[in-house]
């Protein structure tokens, strides 16, 4: 369909085919609300670091209101350029001279964290983008993501020592250890797939559930039987230097691999063509869309319940895999907030595969960023957590930004971009919205 | 009265909305079990085991924990029932938990405000966060059409993310210091009380309730009818703002602090309070009964843990969880009121 329109041009052909999955009107509209949604809680972030710099004790103030003379203990301005241009390792200089800091490679620290962070939130991005296309909202990510860990952790150290140490003992284990995280995880996640196909129990719950589940009974297994010895955290034993993720170009201590984010990439594009072009992915994607049209259609709703919450947890486990494999070189008892955070990066990108990569990335940088918060301001770094709740309440009212759209004449004309028919009739029913009051 | 061990009995009970029944027949059940057990075997686990159950302590402690389950879920069921489903009564009760120890920290224990106590005044504070956070959340949900699900776990990161970044501002740490003071479990257990009773009195027995009902059950019928069906549900949502602020400062108030570390002190109570409703079929008895019981869970693994149980304390933490997902496979198919999760336009 996409090639019969754009037959006009040459160039344009080329171009619409390239990007025809990704620019039909609803990916444009949504592209256009995640990043206002972005900007809106930065907005919203911004007047919270003020509000909690009036309220906070110190002695001299960091950021004078302009015109009131209002003295505040934080400066927003400085959180959020140390949030941006930390997270990238300051490439930008602020304050010196020159746009650019001399002598800045993307190969540093501070970026390497980012990318850490952003290969680990493709897994979980991806994980909960894949339910969610089958109509299924995945919240145990998290803990699937610590089963597969612990499953990786275990293989690694259980085949460890019958293989000669190595490169070759190192792809080995590697590669047995993200299968046996895709298998832990993927188990974990069938059973909330299992408990909503046959006995309709809502997938919300239960894997929220199986989370703390998750947490507790990973947590007790170490303790009791996998610790470490001497180890004065709960954690396992390091897997061998030789079977983790390489710190190719970046320093060591960034935990970031260039391959596993490739990797990851690979994923990307694995899923995205399972979900778009294979009969498996559509019976998944239209059981999302609609269940009884689906199960008419001949397929079998109750098995790709299944089927789609086995593969989000596979996903999620493999998400587990680099975390040990890349980040940590053990499991270990704290494991970061990454399956949520993975539900607000599929949520940014319209949980759409090919939209997890700018949104991790856009997510690695927050996280990256809160670090040099922590380092460099006072502000608490669970700033990041709130503009995690904030960034997902707002892509979840597209309809507010189509009405600021309607007002200001700017949205309704980038949405009308992309086909000819917006939403004529929309206004009608935000008014009814309105008069009913 | 017919015994409630007879096989009709159970099966009335497995049938249509008597989950309530089969509840109480279990739990009563199950009680009875365990006091006999007891009672001839004093010195194996079964009479340790209903020591606990039947002590005073664990009553209280079953109390303090069952009041921010109850309550939220008789919230959960007040905006369910108007036909929005509120997955954020978790966040609601992280937030008004810190808001209410925070109010009670700035006022300060022992002073009072205009004659009103610390502690009164910490209850509205947290009353008023709760409120506030779900006045947004129907905003949301209402005038902008929001998906209800996404909204309401937007509610819970956001206060789960807010809390302890507000804690770190005002107190240096994600967890606030200990105030000192406890309100006792004899008051959450009047709260908890009286907010059933009225919630039962206001579902059944006004004209409220019935409007409630229609705006999740038929929502066109309402409208015909001449009431809006936006008013009725922006009603249901700020009342569970309300009845979740109490719980979250009633289990605040009732340790003196705010836990803010990890998934902070409510622990996903909110979630439970989701199914403890669900398990009660939108009935404020069955949300009592239930959350009742998963409280009581809790109480007694606490207590497991103090006579020196060598089970490891993190797993008998995991019960309460691994119940309610067994709870919610068996109950499965509540009914859910035909409208909720769904926008409703109004037609001119």
């Amino acid at each position: 369909m996409s090639d019969s329109d754009s037959e006009e041009s040459r160039g344009q052909s080329v171009l619409a085919r390239v990007v025809a999955p990704f620019v039909d009107r609803s990916v444009a509209e949504r592209l256009l609300i995640s990043v206002a949604a972005i900007l809106l809680s930065i907005v919203v972030g911004f007047a919270l670091v003020l509000v909690s710099g009036r309220i906070a004790g110190c002695s001299s103030a960091a950021w004078t209101m302009p015109l009131t003379g209002l003295g505040f203990c934080y400066d927003p301005i400085e959180v959020y350029l140390v949030l941006f241009n930390g997270a990238l390792g300051y490439p930008f200089a602020v304050g010196d001279p020159g746009l650019f800091t001399p002598g800045w490679t993307p190969f540093n620290l501070s970026f390497g964290l980012t990318l850490s962070e952003t290969t680990l939130l493709i897994f979980t991005g991806l994980s909960v983008a894949v339910a969610f296309r089958a109509g299924l909202f995945n919240i145990g990510t998290q803990g699937q993501l610590v089963v597969g860990a612990l499953a990786t952790a275990l293989t690694v150290l259980a085949l460890a020592p019958l293989l000669p140490a190595g490169p070759v003992a190192g792809v080995v284990l590697i590669v047995a250890g993200t299968a046996a995280g895709a298998v832990g995880g993927g188990l974990w996640g069938a059973i909330p797939g299992a408990l909503k196909a046959y006995a309709d129990a809502n997938e919300v719950i239960t894997t929220i559930m199986l989370n703390f589940v998750a947490a507790n009974v990973a947590y007790v297994l170490v303790l009791e039987v996998f610790r470490a010895e001497g180890s004065s955290v709960v954690a396992t034993r390091y897997v061998p230097e030789y079977a983790q993720f390489r710190p190719w170009l970046f320093p060591a201590s960034s935990d970031f691999a260039l391959l596993a984010l490739l990797g990851g990439v690979v994923f990307i594009g694995g899923l995205y063509y399972f979900v778009e072009h294979t009969s498996l992915g559509y019976d998944l994607r239209t059981s999302g869309v609609q269940a009884a049209a689906a199960e008419y259609g001949g397929v079998n709703a109750k098995l790709t319940t299944v089927r789609a919450m086995t593969l989000s947890g596979a996903l999620g486990g493999v998400g587990g895999s680099v975390w040990v494999l890349m980040s940590e070189g053990r499991w270990m008892a704290s494991i970061p907030d990454l399956g949520f955070d993975g539900i607000t990066v599929s949520i940014l990108a319209g949980n759409n595969p090919i939209g997890v990569l700018p949104a991790a990335f856009l997510f690695g940088v927050l996280k990256g960023g809160a670090l040099e918060i922590g380092f460099r301001t006072d502000v608490p770094t669970e700033l990041v957590a709130v503009l995690r709740g904030l960034i997902i309440l707002f892509v979840a009212m597209p309809e507010f930004f189509r009405m600021i759209g309607r007002y200001t004449g700017v949205g309704g004309a980038r949405g009308a971009g992309g086909s000819g028919s917006t939403e004529p009739d929309e206004p009608a029913g935000g008014d009814g919205g309105e008069t009913d009051a | 009265m017919r015994n409630p061990l007879s096989p009709s009995s159970l099966l009335a009970g497995a049938s249509e909305s008597s989950y309530v029944r089969s509840l109480v027949v279990g739990t009563v059940g199950v009680l009875a079990l365990l006091g006999v057990l007891g009672v001839a075997f004093p010195e194996s686990v079964a009479g340790d085991l209903s020591r606990i159950v039947f002590s005073t302590s664990t009553g209280a402690s079953t109390a303090r924990l069952a009041a921010p389950i109850v309550l939220a879920g008789l919230g959960g069921i007040f905006a369910e029932k108007s036909g929005v489903i509120n997955i954020g009564l978790e966040g609601l009760l992280i937030i008004s938990a810190f808001v209410s120890v925070y109010a009670a920290s700035v006022v300060g224990v022992g002073n009072a405000v205009l004659g009103v106590p610390a502690l009164v005044v910490a209850f509205l504070a947290g009353i008023a966060a709760s409120t506030f956070l779900a006045a947004v959340f129907a905003v949301v949900c209402i005038e902008f059409k929001a998906d209800q699900i996404i909204a309401g776990l937007a509610v819970w990161l956001i206060a789960l993310g807010l809390a302890p970044f507000m804690s770190t501002v005002f107190f240096g740490g994600v967890n606030t210091p200990n105030l000192g003071v406890s309100v006792g479990w004899q008051y959450s257990a009047t709260l908890v009380v009286l907010a059933t009773v009225g919630s039962w009195w206001l579902l059944n027995q006004t004209a409220f309730g019935k409007h409630l009902r229609a705006a999740g059950e038929n929502p066109k019928a309402l409208d015909t009818v001449g009431v809006s069906v936006s008013k009725v549900r922006y009603a249901g949502v700020l009342l569970s703002g309300v009845l979740s602020g109490v719980g979250g400062s009633a289990l605040a108030l009732s340790i003196g602090q705010f836990v803010g570390s990890g998934e902070t002190m409510v622990q996903g109570k909110g979630f439970i309070a989701i199914v403890a409703y669900l398990f009660g079929n939108y009935n404020p008895i069955g949300t009592l009964g239930a959350g009742a019981l998963f409280a009581g869970l809790d109480a007694m693994q606490i207590r497991l843990q103090q006579l020196g149980y060598a089970v490891p304390d993190t797993l008998v933490q995991t019960i309460p969880y691994v119940v309610v997902i067994v709870v919610l496979a068996l109950v499965g198919r509540t009914q859910i009121p035909e409208a909720a999760g769904e926008h409703y336009e109004t037609e001119e």
